[in-house]
């Protein structure tokens, strides 16, 4: 930097006109479209190589493009048949067919921004990530504008935001900016999240040691696991559709499965003794606590692929709070 | 001559006492000596008064832990322990600072302390559920800057210092200044009788060429001692009658120029520079240093290396080192010490970091002898009050990053590129031109009637570094 200042491009000192000059102020871009979001799978990694199933992507694709071929040669069949029969019936049942297509095309659309607001989080991440490397300056007042955006129009979020950017100012560097960022608004969604998945955990656990089904558990387990990531990515902004909530879930098994080795021995110890002692006190409730434990998982794990900003060393949930918990729900059963 | 041992032991045993008094205070509820050490004019009026501002009202400080998770409750100003010691006023300060026509404080001529309070719930649960919301005082000392010089002569003889001064004094840029007084001692025989009206004049001399040293622009830092441009209550004192003298070739006798000169040294040393040690500087928990590294580098390679051997000099006398809890009990060492560029703000903020590792190379050595005795350090780039923003100019087809902010004795704000300051100072330019220009600039106006403590720039990390994990 500073070769770089006392060869070629230097600038004597100088005093500027305040009047005369430009004085360009860094705007703050609102419309968080940061770097064009690269795509989720290209960023986090299949941990084992998935083999080419062309065969099966083939076979899903030519049904699906069949089934709505079959679907449109029958509607238009449909309606030109109620068109013989009278003109009322006809102008009817297009009428429905096109509040079909509408509204598939809004749900569409709607899954679509839900989407995208998914893949806007991870570029937002992956930004503060470099941010945070590159530890320049100036840079990062996009990525605070961009994450204030993003809450900006939440009401129980807005005095956050707005202590916020009442902090920053010109003075702080990116990493700073960031920091700040993590510190005044993304921490207290991060308690209030991490209030959400120690209740569905409880409920969970509690749940599957009452039911008396086993099929029931399954049900329970997944309606309710679904229902939190819904609810931890929807506090987190990303808002997800059906098809973005599947995606996450899906994500998460796939980052479930990794953080459990990741996350080394102690933990699984520990929750090995929990759960053993657990049951032997009653198989039923060691289930529940295992349910529990697991909904836990996947609560922390969609808290790590919903927030705008990814967690240090310092501030990472963890499970030790929700695990203390659900060991004393044996006690809350029996 | 050695002070009376008798006059040491009663002053040991005054201390424990006062030890004793301090031991309860310190078991019962947190306390922390925090030692502002700046030279002249580095800012640690400006630095206190800021602190307490900023803890008093909590509202500028987003990254001081305790302030971000809500648990801070609230402080205010308590008297201070020390009955004989001023107490530092405040509320003349700030009134100054956050006048209409706002200014910077006038050198500071007597010591002053001042003490805050900090209430706060404690971040775990169990200290919580034990004791509720706990306490925190701080104390903080200010004093002139001049007077922290002196500490280096603790650990030199006469003999010594004369040598060291006299060479000093012959180069340039001081060879000038001192031209007079080198003059005068050049027709004295130090191995002469010692008489009163020479040594007087001698010192006056010298006196008016220190006092030269500190108007001069160059900001020469190395003013030995402190308290003969800076007096406080020993105007006039006998005590401040000697200088430094070439000395005679063989031993001087009993009632020589040079035994008189000496024992005046010698005494000086132990009355003066020693009782302001053990009053303010023995018992530190926490060091902040301030350097005024753009005020040296406006001066010129040489005021920044006159400064880089004063501060070394000056840290020496500290004690550093890990401390354990009956270390603090006893407040035996100071266990971190914080280096800070001041008067960041006078640089775009897109420099800070360049200031920063310039100042880390700076004070590398003593940071590194620090950092070996155990005690952590820091070096920050900080402003205690932020007087200009940073904005971009377009300059000749180029963005420039500049300051904006109005200037020492001007009413208009100006837009101000500086240069760029390199990241090491060996990179400064030796041949003297002038690449970098720095500003001085005038305190905002009208700060306090936001009413949430002066603008600053990372005074919350250098707290949360200094007293954070008091506050845990």
């Amino acid at each position: 930097m500073t070769g770089r200042t006392r060869q070629t491009d230097y600038v004597q000192p100088i005093e500027l006109d305040p009047n005369g000059t430009v004085v360009v102020v860094p705007e703050e871009r609102t419309n968080g479209a940061v770097t064009a979001g690269t795509s989720l799978a290209a960023e986090t990694p299949d941990p084992v190589p998935a083999p080419r199933r062309w065969a099966v992507r083939l076979l899903v694709g030519s049904a699906a493009a069949l089934f709505a071929l079959v679907v449109g040669y029958d509607t238009v069949d449909l309606v030109r048949r109620a068109f013989e029969t009278s003109v009322m019936l006809g102008g009817g049942a297009v009428a429905l067919a096109g509040g079909a297509v509408l509204g598939g095309f809004g749900l569409l659309a709607g899954e679509l921004r839900s989407l995208r607001r998914l893949r806007r989080i991870d570029g937002l991440r992956e930004d503060a990530e470099h941010l945070r490397t590159a530890g320049g300056h100036g840079e990062a007042e996009r990525y605070a504008g961009a994450v204030a955006s993003l809450y900006g129009d939440r009401r129980d979020l807005a005095e956050q935001v707005a202590t916020l950017k009442d902090n920053l100012n010109d003075a702080h560097d990116d990493r700073e900016v960031v920091r700040m960022v993590d510190l005044q608004l993304l921490q207290d969604i991060d308690r209030r999240a991490y209030q959400l998945v120690l209740r569905a955990s409880r409920d969970t656990a509690i749940a599957t040691a009452l039911s008396p089904a086993a099929l029931l558990d399954v049900m329970i387990v997944l309606w309710r696991n679904l229902k939190l990531v819904r609810e931890v990515a929807t506090l987190y902004g990303a808002r997800p559709g059906y098809v973005g909530g599947l995606k996450l879930l899906r994500r998460m098994l796939a980052n479930i499965a990794v953080a459990g080795v990741a996350e080394g021995g102690n933990d699984m110890v520990v929750e090995a003794l929990g759960s053993t002692l657990a049951a032997s006190l009653s198989s039923r409730v060691g289930q529940g606590v295992i349910n529990g434990l697991l909904t836990a998982r996947v609560g922390l794990t969609a808290m790590h692929l919903c927030r705008p900003l990814a967690y240090d060393e310092t501030n990472r949930p963890s499970l030790k709070r929700i695990r203390r918990e659900l060991l004393s729900v044996p006690k809350q059963v029996l | 001559m050695p002070a009376s041992p008798f006059r040491d032991l009663t002053n040991l045993g005054g201390r424990a006492l006062d030890r004793v008094g301090e031991l309860t205070d310190r078991m019962l509820d947190g306390n922390l000596r925090i030692g502002v050490t700046g030279l002249r004019r580095s800012g640690k009026t400006v630095l206190t008064t800021a602190l307490i501002d900023n803890l008093l009202h909590a509202d500028r400080l987003p990254f001081l832990d305790v302030v971000a998770t809500g648990r801070f409750i609230a402080a205010r100003m308590e008297p201070q322990p020390d009955q004989a010691v001023p107490r530092f006023d405040f509320e003349s300060q700030m009134e100054r600072l956050t006048a209409p026509d706002p200014r910077w404080p006038n050198n500071t001529k007597v010591t002053s302390q001042a003490r805050v309070a900090l209430r706060y719930m404690p971040g775990t649960l169990l200290r919580r559920r034990l004791r509720g919301a706990s306490r925190l005082t701080l104390d903080i000392v200010d004093y002139p800057g001049e007077w922290l010089l002196d500490l280096p002569l603790l650990d030199r003889t006469y003999a010594e210092w004369s040598r060291e001064t006299l060479e000093l004094s012959r180069r340039p840029p001081r060879d000038r200044l001192a031209a007079e007084w080198l003059a005068y001692l050049s027709n004295r025989d130090p191995a002469g009788p010692a008489e009163e009206a020479v040594a007087r004049r001698a010192a006056e001399l010298y006196t008016t060429y220190l006092l030269a040293c500190r108007a001069s622009d160059q900001l020469l830092s190395l003013i030995q001692p402190g308290r003969f441009v800076e007096p406080g209550e020993l105007v006039g004192a006998p005590v401040l009658a000697f200088c430094p003298l070439l000395e005679p070739p063989a031993r001087a006798g009993r009632h020589t120029l040079w035994a008189m000169m000496e024992e005046r040294f010698e005494a000086y040393k132990t009355n003066v520079v020693r009782r302001f040690f053990s009053e303010h500087f023995a018992r530190l928990d926490r060091q902040i240093v301030l350097v005024d590294v753009l005020g040296a580098l406006n001066a010129g390679p040489a005021a920044l290396a006159d400064m880089r051997t004063s501060l070394s000099a000056t840290l020496e006398s500290f004690s550093h080192g890990r401390s354990s809890w009956l270390d603090r009990l006893l407040g035996g060492r100071i266990d971190r010490v914080l280096f800070a560029a001041t008067k960041a703000d006078h640089i775009p903020s897109n420099q800070h970091a360049n200031l920063r590792r310039l100042l880390d190379g700076l004070v590398e050595e003593r940071r590194n002898a620090i950092r070996f005795e155990g005690a952590r350090v820091e070096t920050m780039a900080i402003a205690a009050l932020k007087c200009t923003e940073t904005v971009m100019a377009e300059h000749q087809g180029r963005q420039l990053a500049c300051v904006r902010g109005i200037p020492l004795g001007r009413t208009e704000p100006t837009v101000l590129y500086p240069g760029e300051i390199p990241d090491d100072h060996r990179l400064l330019d030796q041949d003297g031109a002038r690449r970098l220009n720095f500003l001085n600039f005038r305190p905002p106006a009208l700060t306090a009637r936001q009413g949430r403590g002066l603008p600053n720039i990372r005074l919350d990390q250098a707290l949360e570094f200094l007293i954070g994990d008091f506050l845990t």
